[in-house]
């Protein structure tokens, strides 16, 4: 599987999901397409040291979390949210609600998500990272993942059943008078 | 017994299958082969990890909505094809310094009214600004910004010359950043502009005393496959080079 990589051609197909999985982190768009440029800067001055093509994608996603995690950002762009661990059984979704909801409040609903599974869960959605390809890049066991994975979709259930909830208390009735009137 | 033993089968796979991909990618993957297998027998079981599939469809639908600024694509190339590998040979070099000998020669044709001393400032500012262009498709950015007034903002924080007048077209481009560049102690700054056929447009800034008094003939020129420009405006000598057709060219510069 060794041979010299296809920069253009790892980039066009790997760009977005890097930058999606660098703003869940950074939550600045700025931020993120810097932290995405230079995952790929480095990429470019060590390509040599990959030997298997097939772990590009895996070494991209770990190479960005590692550069945020370099920085300072990774102690303030993660700011602990008080949850319940011991949620199991969280509300099933209707679909048409969902649905109704847009990116942002799912992005924020991610980014809610304890910090100890949110990572994994981001790593599920915005790379589409295999378990274990996410076992590799956070470097822990395969039986944490899903852990993490099954812990932290709980999470973002209850997160997204509660913005349904709050939305709907958003919609105010027409005030009958107004009604009759029109 | 039975059910009980159901029920803790069910939650071990739906622990298993919280793992899965909706995309069924996993699908082959024997770790998850016992799970499927109690989905496909047990109704609660099925109703269950249908659910779960369809909620990550969703959910990965809704981030996958999120698109990257139309900037970032070009800005990721221009900064491989600047960033030098360790492993690149000699010899991978010389066609880029060739390349720069050559503009640099041609360039030098611009009428040029300074003295003999004068020449070679001229000289080597256009080797410099043409070997950040020639290490690659585009040069490695300080700031990547779509907005051109975050850029000037970032090239006057650095002492950076800036363009006083900015032709009107090329302000409603989307830019896709800047690089302040120490040149010997004087500075040259770079606003990178993206064309509407994707290719880049390259602003190069220097204080006009820097090169000596010169009279840019107007009109773009073609050089080695690069469509170059030199104005000098309020005391600034600026330089556009783009590889962009020249039709498009002319409509923003």
């Amino acid at each position: 599987m060794t041979r010299d990589l296809d920069l253009e051609a790892i980039v066009g197909r790997f760009y977005a999901p890097l930058y999606r999985f660098a703003l869940s982190l950074t939550k600045s768009e700025a931020e993120a397409a810097d932290l995405t440029q230079q995952t790929f800067l480095i990429l470019a001055q060590r390509s040599y040291q990959i030997r298997d093509v097939s772990k590009v994608k895996c070494w991209l996603f770990t190479t960005l979390r590692r550069e945020f995690l370099r920085g300072v950002r990774a102690h303030t762009s993660h700011p602990h949210v008080e949850f319940q661990p011991d949620i199991h059984d969280a509300p099933a979704l209707a679909e048409d609600p969902l649905r109704s909801l847009d990116a942002k409040a799912v992005v924020n609903a991610l980014a809610s998500i304890e910090p100890t599974y949110r990572t994994a869960v981001e790593l599920f959605y915005l790379s589409e990272l295999s378990y274990k390809e996410i076992a590799e890049t956070l470097d822990i066991p395969i039986g944490t993942v899903m852990s993490r994975l099954s812990r932290g979709k709980e999470q973002l259930k209850a997160l997204l059943a509660r913005t349904i909830v709050e939305n709907s208390r958003k919609i105010i009735p027409m005030n009958r008078d107004e009604e009759v009137a029109n | 017994m039975k059910k009980s033993r159901t029920e803790i089968t069910n939650e071990r796979a739906k622990f298993l299958l919280s793992a899965y991909r909706h995309n069924g990618a996993d699908a082959q993957d024997p770790i998850f082969r016992e799970a499927l297998e109690q989905a496909a027998r047990d109704p609660d079981l099925a109703t269950w990890f249908a659910n779960q599939r369809s909620f990550d469809a969703l959910i990965a639908e809704k981030l996958n909505s999120v698109q990257p600024p139309a900037s970032l694509k070009p800005a990721i190339l221009s900064g491989l094809y600047s960033a030098p590998s360790k492993h690149r040979s000699i010899f991978s070099w010389l066609p880029a310094l060739a390349a720069v000998l050559v503009l640099s020669g041609i360039l030098l044709t611009v009428t040029h009214q300074g003295s003999e001393s004068d020449r070679p400032s001229l000289s080597q500012y256009q080797s410099a600004a043409f070997a950040v262009l020639s290490e690659g498709t585009a040069p490695k950015l300080d700031l990547l910004t779509s907005d051109l007034s975050r850029s000037q903002e970032y090239l006057s924080e650095k002492a950076a010359p800036r363009a006083p007048e900015v032709p009107a077209a090329l302000r409603e481009l989307q830019t896709v950043g800047c690089r302040a560049i120490d040149w010997n102690g004087k500075m040259i700054s770079l606003t990178c502009f993206l064309l509407p056929s994707g290719e880049l447009l390259h602003l190069f800034v220097i204080d006009a005393k820097t090169v000596g008094k010169i009279s840019p003939q107007p009109g773009i020129r073609e050089i080695n496959g690069w469509h170059v420009e030199l104005r000098r405006e309020h005391g600034m000598l600026l330089m556009f080079v783009s590889k962009a057709p020249m039709p498009e060219l002319v409509k923003y510069i």
